[in-house]
Order: C-alpha cells, then structure tokens, then sequence
C-alpha cells in the first residue's frame, strides 16, 4: 500500500495569523480554581467516603462515570487522528512531535478518568484486583485492561518518538489503531450488554459513544495543539495552521454525525407504536431537560458548529473547548436515564430510602471531585509538555556536542 | 514544547508524507504481529472466562449436614408448614450440595403486605440504611370503590441465567451448585456493574450508612450506651456467608453489593429463611425442588404459578402462585 501526501505548499503560503488563544493565561485561573475546589471534593470523599454522594442503589452510577467515559473517549479521538495523520501523511501531524501531543492528551484523560472511576468504587483499595484476577465476561474487566494498555502503548510511542526508528513506531501506530476502535466502542458495549435497562440495550451505542469519542478527542486535541502553536510564534502558528484545519474538520463531521445518529436512536424511541419511552421523555422533558437542550444541543451542536464553520482559529479553538466540555453531557444523557427507570414498578416506594430512588443529583462532592479530574488533566498537559521540550532541548544539545 | 521544535523536529525521511510507502513490508509484517497477536489474546482471555465452569464451593461428602434440629419433634398430620419445611431442609441438607436445587415459593393470595420478611431480613442480617434485600412492592388496581392490591415480596431471584454474575471484573459472585448466587465480600470491588445488570433491582450497594450516627451528639453516658453508636445491637456481627461480619471502620461489607442469600447461613444449621419464619400468613414457603416430596415442589406442580420479567430470560428460582 503506497499513500503519496498531496503536494505541500511552503510554510509561507499560510496566512499569518494572530494568537490562537489569547485568552490562554485565564486557563491558569481555571487550573487554580479547579484545583482548590477539587482537592476539597477528594478530601471530602477520603475522609466521609459515599455518604456525601448523590448515588444509590437504583442509580449507582453517576458524574464520576459519565467523567470516566468521556475521558477515555477523548483519550481514544485524540490519538485516532494523530496516528492517522502521522501514517497518512497529512500536513501538520507528520512530526513526531504532533504524535508525543496527542500521547499526552491521551494521559491527560486516561489518568482523570481512571481516578474517576477509581473513587467511584466501594473499595477501591482492591482495584488491582481487575489486573490479577480478571472476569473477561465482564467488559469492566475487558475495559480496563484495554485502558491500560492503551496508556502503555502511549508511553511505547513517546519513548520510540525520540530514538532514531527502526521500524517499530508505525507498527505501534497500526497498534494503536485496533485499540483506538475498541476504547470508546467498548464504552458503549459496556452499556449496551446490560439488558437490563433498555434504554442501554442497543446496538448503536458502541457506534454513538465511538463517533462521540472521536469529536470530543479532535476538539481537545485541537485546543492543545493551538495553544502549544501559540508558545511558537508566527512560525508555530502558521506550521500548525494546516493541523488546526483538519481538526476543525473532525470536529464538524463529528458533531454532524453524532447528531444523526442520535436523532436515529432517539426516532425509534419516540415513533414506536406499541410502547412508550420513559427515558426519552426524561432526556427530553425531565427536570434535566436543560443538560440535553442547553449543554448538549446548544453549547456542545449548535454553537461549535457554527463557530467552526467560520474561518477564524479562535473560533475554532473555543469550539474545541466547548465540544471538549460539553460533549460529557452526551455520556451524562446515555448513563442518568438508563438507569432512572426500573424495570419493576412500585420498587421505589417498597422501601423507601434516598438511596431507594431512581431520581439522581450530582451532589456538590461529584461536581467538585470532577473538578480535580479537569485540573488533573491540564496538570499532565502542562507537565507533559514541558517535560517534552525539556527531553527536545537536552537531545538537540547532545546533537550539537557531538 | 513550541511548534518551532516541531519544525525543527521534523525528519521527513521517515514520514510518510515524504511520498514513501505508507508501511515498509517490515512494518506491515511486525504490525500484522501485534495486531493478530493482541487479539489472539483478547479473544483467549474471553474465551477462556466463558468456558471456566468450575465454581469455589466445596462439594461432594463434605457438604453433607446431619442435622438433629427437629429429631425430638414427631411428625404429625397437617402440621405447621413451618414444621413440614424443616423437615424438608433437614433432608436436603442430607444430600451433598450439588443434589439440592433451593427455590422459594411466594403465595401472592395470602401475602397481606405487613413487610415482616423484610424487616425480619434486615435484623437477621444487620442490614444498614439504604440496604434491603427483600422489599414488598405494593400496587394498586382500579378506582374507587372498586380497588385491588396486590403485593409481591421481592427478594432476590436466584436466577439460573443470573446476569449479574457475568459482569462482575473479578469473579466476586458466582451461581453455586445448590442454585443460590452468592457474593464474597471480600473480593468484590464494589463496582456497582451487578446493581445495574440485575432487571429485579435485587442488588444494593452498602454505602456505609448507619441507623444511629449522629443520633448520641449531646447525649449522656447512658443514653449513648443505648441509642448511641455503641449500642450493643450494633456490635452484633452479621454472619452471612457462614462469617461474621463486624461492622466499622471500613469493614466488608461495607462498600460491597450485597443482595439476599437465601439465608445460607441459616440452612446450614437447619433454619428456614427468616422471611419464611417471619411470615404471619404463612405466605412464604422454602425447599428443594429437587425432592418430588417436598411442600415446595407440591405447590408449583399443583398451582398457577410465575415468575417476575420471565421475558428477560433469566429463570428465576422464586415462584409466586396468582
């Protein structure tokens, strides 16, 4: 198989372009609050362990799950197009540099989202285990393994990045590739194999939380990249100009695609003659109506479509952030309502308990923990590329000794 | 990291952008290897998880209990069901686990909705706030003056399909030979993955509540003793599973599922269930459906029975007569 990249115009033919981001240095604002708060919120959790939590027995999953999906889904999108771009050849994904980014943001998720989940556990102190003695029945048990893995294969691909290549980093990509497909899809499977809710039953989940993965990856990769193009200059911007453009293009499809195919699985609900649709109507109508209309519709379609059908980067890097955070709503909205209707009427009212109710809050300990899984991230963002450079600076003076 | 090392760091030599091939035949060869490889082992993971049969139970001889509970209690003619239930268990025990097949029988006639079994559950196996494994779901037909209710006592199913088993990441439930899904506290995880799976919501999670925390603050030494968190009820161990299971400081199980049992650690001993002992109706009824002579066996091979969602497939082992 040979791919000829098409034909690359010079660095100069690109528009100069002005800051990406000038709004970046309020990320620190956002870094600092985040942390504070969220360091309360995993105090909070150490020390008086669930009571805090909004969760129950009949919704025993709540923010901290939907937060462990989404991150493993950007993780997944992320690295997708990255290793596409690098083996496609497309412009702007070519170095090897563009790939030790999208590894970062693949820590940066997969470390948030495993601390998620790893709270969210009853006890969480036998986590491991899952590593030593697995039920691969269980897509849990399958999942976690396929996290960990990707992690592995992330770290395999940075440390491959800076050693002159003997054929093994594509492989690693063809690698990646397989996994990439499997993350999110297994998210989807995870649910969709629990028959138990039919709301969750489907076989389009896998397919949704995959296109969903892939839209909210390329949106956080495209933030990141603008903002590390931004700390090179003109130069930086104009070289990462090309990359901006198809990731701006993900993204659209993304949304486009997501949209469709939730408007499918929401048609069969809401068209289907010999039953209702309990968990529609909550999506839809319930007292969290707002999650879908505003959050997901609005903040995570409408706007960031809009924005990245214009032709200026910042609005294409504010769409990235706000797909990037509001995409999170299309997992709240598949996990909440599954769940929210049980199968047997009257169980509620049996034995009556706010752990015994099918009606789910976030409780101020999840928001502010979630919190912590955002700063989190962004610490490993910072720290990972800092460190990147560093590792870049001691090479190119060793290169230079020599 | 600044885009400028990007450009620095470009090597379009071992880029496919440069107009090579996409993968050299080395890099197919050793991508084709960790591809088929990691699937070759994925798909032997799963394989390997469906096919294990084997459960942690002991069976054979050394699950054979001779149990002397009711030798100084003559059999008599319409005796309690109660009696002739022991009597019963007492046999089943007799026989080695794998030949006893326990399933309950639930009377939605004579069911009178008084919660008894539920909460002689909750104090026979300490169950904290938030916690219970046999709810009595109550629903109401028709209207005024014309209104039925209609109460079923749901514990938990006992399923020989039990979906909860398979999407449990560390074995930590599992179908015994006798037909009773049993957990071990001491391996879940408390993943909550069982509590979604299960259509009967059966399962709850034990999130540490407490029935007396807070209720001392401010009180006196005596008070304390009584209402307080040391109140000698409290330290009560429960003893599902054949263990004692002190409560406190993060103890299992706390932060497990946890769901009812069947009362196994009353069967051992030649104890009815609580909620079979507890009902004032005579509504609950227990035994092996192995023994053609059992009361059980008689009442679903005599009546109109069903069981709850049989849509779902599940084969549940708790019958209720319509």
């Amino acid at each position: 198989v040979s791919v000829v990249a098409p034909e690359r115009p010079s660095v100069a033919d690109e528009p100069p372009v002005a800051s990406y981001a000038p709004w970046r240095r309020a990320l620190w604002g956002v870094f600092a609050v985040s942390l504070v708060l969220g360091l309360v919120g995993v105090w909070l959790r150490l020390v008086e362990g669930h009571l805090p939590a909004g969760y129950g027995s009949y919704v025993p999953w709540g923010l901290w799950i939907a937060v462990y999906f989404h991150g493993v889904g950007i993780a997944a999108g992320a690295l997708a197009v990255a290793a596409i771009g690098y083996l496609l050849g497309w412009r702007g994904f070519v170095t090897r540099q563009s790939l030790r980014i999208a590894t970062i943001v693949v820590a940066a998720s997969v470390a948030p989202a495993l601390l998620s989940v790893g709270l969210d556990l009853g006890r969480m102190e036998r986590a491991w285990r899952i590593i030593v003695a697995p039920s691969f029945t269980s897509m849990m048990a399958f999942n976690t393994w396929t996290y960990l893995a990707l992690l592995a294969l992330c770290a395999g691909i940075w440390w491959l990045s800076y050693r002159p290549d003997r054929g093994w980093l594509k492989p690693l990509l063809v690698l990646a590739m397989l996994l990439i497909v499997m993350v999110p899809s297994q998210s989807g499977a995870f649910f969709g194999v629990v028959d138990a809710k039919p709301y969750w039953h489907s076989a389009l989940l896998p397919i949704l939380l995959f296109v969903s993965a892939m839209t909210a990856g390329a949106a956080v990769l495209l933030l990141v990249r603008a903002l590390v193009a931004d700390t090179g200059g003109d130069a930086g911007r104009r070289e990462s100009y090309p990359a901006l453009r198809i990731l701006r293009t993900v993204v659209l499809v993304g949304i486009a695609l997501y949209f469709v195919l939730e408007f499918a699985e929401f048609s069969i609900g809401l068209w289907n003659p010999q039953a209702g649709a309990p968990e529609l109507d909550l999506v839809l109508t319930g007292p969290y109506w707002w999650v879908f209309w505003i959050v997901h519709v609005l903040l995570g379609g409408v706007v960031p479509f809009a924005l990245l059908l214009l032709r200026s980067p910042r609005a294409w890097v504010v769409a990235g952030g706000l797909v990037g955070v509001t995409f999170v709503s299309s997992r709240l909205n598949v996990l909440i309502p599954g769940q929210a209707v049980g199968e047997l009427r009257g169980l509620q009212e049996a034995f009556v308990h706010p752990r015994l109710d099918y009606v789910y809050n976030a409780t101020a300990m999840e928001y502010l923990v979630a919190l912590f899984a955002v700063a989190l991230g962004m610490a490993i963002v910072y720290i990972g590329l800092r460190l990147s450079s560093m590792i870049e600076q001691r090479l190119s003076n060793e290169g230079d000794e020599r | 990291v600044t885009e400028r090392s990007e450009v620095e760091s470009r090597d379009p030599a071992e880029s496919a952008g440069s107009g090579g091939p996409l993968l050299t035949r080395r890099e197919v060869i050793r991508s084709a290897a960790l591809v088929g490889g990691t699937m070759a082992v994925a798909g032997a993971g799963v394989i390997t998880a469906r096919t294990a049969g084997a459960t942690p139970d002991p069976t054979g001889e050394q699950t054979v209990r001779d149990l002397t509970v009711l030798d100084n209690v003559p059999a008599e003619v319409d005796e309690d069901v109660l009696l002739r239930m022991q009597r019963d268990l007492v046999k089943a025990m007799a026989k080695p686990v794998e030949e006893r097949s326990w399933i309950m029988v639930i009377d939605t006639r004579k069911c009178v909705g008084c919660h008894a079994c539920t909460l002689a559950c909750v104090a026979e196996n300490n169950l904290p706030p938030g916690v219970v494994y046999r709810p009595v779901v109550t629903e109401e037909f028709g209207e005024y003056p014309n209104v039925q209710l209609r109460f079923t006592p749901r514990p938990c199913m006992q399923c020989d399909e039990p979906p909860c088993v398979p999407v449990c990441p560390v074995n930590a439930t599992w179908k015994r030979p006798d037909g009773i899904v049993a957990i071990d506290y001491d391996k879940c995880i408390g993943c909550r993955y069982c509590l979604t799976a299960c259509p009967y919501g059966a399962r709850t999670s034990d999130f540490g509540e407490s029935y007396v925390a807070g209720v001392a603050e401010g009180a006196d030494a005596t008070e304390e003793s009584v209402f307080g968190a040391q109140a000698p009820w409290m330290e009560q161990p429960s003893h599902e599973y054949g263990k004692a299971w002190e409560r406190g400081d993060h103890a299992s199980p706390e932060g497990n599922a946890r769901k009812c049992h069947f009362c196994l650690h009353r069967l051992e001993v030649g104890q009815l269930p609580k909620c079979a002992t507890s009902c004032i109706g005579r509504a609950t009824y227990f035994g092996d459906a192995n023994d053609p002579d059992s009361l059980v066996t008689e009442l679903i091979t005599q009546n109109n029975v069903q069981t709850l969602l049989p849509h779902k497939g599940t084969k549940p082992r708790v019958y209720y007569i319509v």
